[in-house]
C-alpha cells in the first residue's frame, strides 16, 4: 500500500572522514575513505556497489572519479547532482528511488569537501556557483549565503519578534550536545553571554551564528530493505523522500510573487507530502537533525515541519524542548554549528545512529522515527528531506 | 527634494570598471573575480542576462522598471519573458513609482568579498515596492545609518553611476508626505 518508495530502500551503513580545517589531501580521497568506513560499518565492500551518488557546485570529485578510484570499474547507476545543501537529501531520495525501481541494489551516497582549505561559501567573495539571480544583489555586496540568510532571519524578528537570544539558544543548545560527539569539531561549551559577545558578521548574524567552515567527508551505503536485514547493522528505513521548492530567494519574489514571504520556508509546502508519504505526523517524530547553515534555519524549520506555530521557532527554540530529553530533540551531533558542516549529509547519518541507538551519550532513548533535512529552500530554489524509522 | 539626511553612511567610491559592460549569462563573470590577479580588485558586476539586460540598460538611464503583462496587467520583477499568471508573452516597461518600504536589511561586517572590504560595515536593504506586491529590490541604504531602519520604513530610489556603464539603484529614506 501507499508509495512505491516507502520503506523500499535502508541505510546499511555509514561513515566519515575526520572533520578539520585542512585535510591536506584531495576531495577524492575524502570520498573514497569515507565511503570505505560506510561499506566497512555495513559489512560490504566497493565488490558490492552497483550505484553511486553525490552532489557538488564544482567544489568537489565526481563519481566518475571516485567510482574508478575504488577499483569500482562500472559504477551502475549514477548520480551527480548539481547543487548544495538544498539537495542533499534528495541524492539520498533518489538513490532510494534508484533501488525501489530495481535499476540498483547497493548505492553510495556520498559528499567530500574542503570547504575551509580549498573552496569556502562566500569566504573569498565567491558567490554559489549557479546563483543565477545574484545579479541584482552581488553588485551591492551581498554574495555571501550569511548575508542572505540574514535578511531572512532579519524579516523573521521584524514579523515574529523573533529575537537574538532565540538564535543564541540555537547555538549554545546544539553546543550542549556537540559535548557527546567525540567528531564534534566544537565541543567546549557556550553560554548565551559568549554568544552575544561573538563579534559580527553580517547583523542579526554573529560568528556563533554560523556554521563552521569544514574539510570532511560523509557517506552513507543505501541497499533494499531487505538486503539490509541480512547485513551487519540494525537496518533504518527510508520511510519517505520528499522533494519541493521553485523559488529562491536570490530572484526576489517569483514573478507573480511567489514566495514574496521569505517568512516561510519550502518546507512548508514539502512537509504535507512526505508525512503522508510516510503515515506519520509532526507528533511521531522522535529526533529531528535540521539543516542549520545558520541559527535561524533551525528556527523556520521546527515551524515549517509543523513542531510548533508560525512564528513560534524562537521562543520553542528557547524553551529547552531541543535538548536531549526534551520534547523534540534537535541536532543531537552539534549540527553544522559544533559537529562541522557536510553539507547534510552528516544530519541524515547523524539520524541513522540515533535510529540504531548508538549515538552514546547523545543518544535519544528510545528513537525510532526521525526527521533529517535539507537547506529549506531559499537558496537555487529547492529544498529536500527524509523521515527515517528503525526497522526493528 | 529632502534635505541634506542626517548621519551619512560612509560609502567610498565605486571604482571604475576596467571593461566595457558586457552582458554575460547569469553568475557566470562573478565566479570568475577571485581570480583576478590586478592590483585593486573588482567589483562584482551585474551578470545580466537575456531577460534582463534591457532592464539593466534602463537602469543605466536612470529608470527603474518593471514588467506588465499586457494580457492580463500582473506586474513582475525580477524581468522574465512569460507571465506566470496567464503566460502571456506581451508585456511592456512600466515605471516604478520609485518607492518602496523597507522588508528587511543586513548590516554587514566580514569582508566576503575583496572589493567591499574597505565598506565594512555597510547595509544593504531588501525593498518591497510600493508599485504592487511581490515587487522587490535589493540595494544600499543610502544618506543614512542603519539606525534609523524599521520595518515598513518608506525609502525612495536613488541612482548611483558606479563607473562607466554602471548605474546601480540604492535606497534612502523617503521625504516625508505633504
Ligand atoms: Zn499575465
Amino acid at each position: 500500500m501507499g508509495a512505491p518508495l516507502r520503506d523500499a530502500a535502508a541505510v546499511a551503513g555509514v561513515g566519515y572522514t575526520p572533520f578539520g580545517k585542512d585535510s591536506g589531501v584531495s576531495t577524492t580521497t575524502l570520498a573514497c575513505e569515507a565511503i570505505l568506513a560506510a561499506l566497512d560499518d555495513a559489512g560490504l565492500g566497493p565488490e558490492d556497489v552497483d550505484g553511486i551518488a553525490t552532489h557538488r557546485v564544482g567544489d568537489s570529485s565526481p563519481p566518475w572519479v571516485v567510482a574508478p578510484a575504488l577499483g569500482i570499474e562500472d559504477q551502475g547507476w549514477y548520480l551527480d547532482q548539481f547543487g548544495g545543501g538544498s539537495v542533499s537529501h534528495a541524492v539520498l531520495g533518489q538513490a532510494a528511488m534508484a533501488i525501489a525501481a530495481g535499476v540498483a541494489e547497493t548505492v553510495v551516497c556520498y559528499r567530500a569537501i574542503n570547504a575551509r582549505s580549498e573552496f569556502r561559501m562566500g569566504g573569498q567573495g565567491r558567490p554559489p556557483a549557479g546563483a543565477f539571480d545574484l545579479q541584482y544583489q552581488a553588485p551591492y555586496g551581498l554574495l555571501a549565503p550569511a548575508q542572505h540568510y540574514a535578511l531572512l532571519a532579519r524579516a523573521h524578528m521584524l514579523a515574529y519578534g523573533t529575537a537574538h537570544e532565540h538564535l543564541g539558544a540555537v547555538a549554545v543548545g546544539q553546543r550542549e550536545k556537540a559535548a557527546g560527539n567525540p567528531r564534534a569539531l566544537k565541543r567546549a561549551p557556550i553560554t548565551m553571554e559568549d554568544y552575544l559577545a561573538s563579534r559580527w558578521i553580517a547583523e542579526p548574524f554573529r560568528l556563533l551564528d554560523c556554521c563552521l567552515e569544514t574539510d570532511g567527508a560523509c557517506a552513507l551505503v543505501l541497499t533494499s530493505a531487505e538486503r539490509a536485514r541480512d547485513l551487519r547493522r540494525p537496518p533504518v528505513n527510508i520511510t519517505a523522500a520528499a522533494w519541493g521548492g521553485g523559488h529562491s530567494s536570490y530572484s526576489g519574489a517569483g514573478a507573480g510573487g511567489i514566495g514574496a514571504d521569505t517568512t516561510t520556508s519550502a518546507a512548508a509546502r514539502l512537509a504535507p507530502r512526505l508525512y503522508a508519504m510516510a503515515g506519520l505526523g509532526p507528533a511521531d517524530v522522535d529526533v529531528a537533525e535540521l539543516y542549520d547553515c545558520f541559527t535561524w534555519t533551525v528556527l523556520v524549520q521546527l515551524e515549517d515541519y509543523g513542531f510548533c506555530a508560525k512564528g513560534e521557532g524562537g521562543p520553542y527554540a528557547a524553551s529547552g524542548a531541543l535538548r536531549i530529553g526534551g520534547e523534540l530533540p534537535v541536532n543531537t551531533h552539534g549540527g553544522f554549528l559544533s559537529e562541522g558542516y557536510v553539507h547534510g549529509i552528516n544530519h541524515a547519518a547523524e539520524a541513522v545512529q540515533q535510529l540504531r541507538g548508538d549515538a552514546g551519550p547523545r543518544q535519544v532513548p528510545g528513537a525510532e522515527v526521525a526527521l533529517s533535512t535539507a537547506q529549506p529552500g531559499y537558496v537555487l530554489a529547492g529544498t529536500s528531506a527524509l523521515l527515517l524509522t528503525a526497522a526493528r | 527634494m529632502p534635505g541634506a539626511p542626517p548621519a551619512a553612511e560612509p560609502r567610498r567610491p565605486r571604482p571604475a570598471p576596467r571593461t566595457p559592460p558586457v552582458p554575460q549569462a547569469g553568475g557566470a563573470d562573478l565566479r570568475q573575480k577571485g581570480e583576478e590577479t590586478m592590483t585593486e580588485p573588482e567589483r562584482p558586476r551585474p551578470g545580466a542576462d537575456r531577460d534582463s539586460a534591457a532592464w539593466w540598460e534602463l537602469v543605466r538611464g536612470h529608470r527603474l522598471a518593471v514588467q506588465r503583462c499586457t494580457g492580463c496587467a500582473l506586474l513582475r520583477f525580477p524581468a522574465r519573458e512569460y507571465c506566470p499568471a496567464c503566460r502571456s508573452r506581451s508585456w511592456e516597461w512600466q515605471d516604478s513609482a520609485g518607492t518602496g518600504r523597507v522588508a528587511s536589511w543586513t548590516v554587514t561586517h566580514q569582508p566576503f568579498h575583496p572589493a567591499f572590504a574597505a565598506e565594512v560595515p555597510y547595509t544593504v536593504l531588501r525593498v518591497a515596492l510600493d508599485d504592487g506586491p511581490g515587487l522587490h529590490c535589493w540595494g544600499r541604504l543610502a544618506g543614512a545609518g542603519p539606525e534609523v531602519l524599521a520595518a515598513g520604513l518608506p525609502v525612495e530610489a536613488v541612482f548611483t553611476d558606479a563607473g562607466p556603464g554602471l548605474t546601480l539603484v540604492d535606497w534612502r529614506p523617503a521625504a516625508p508626505r505633504r
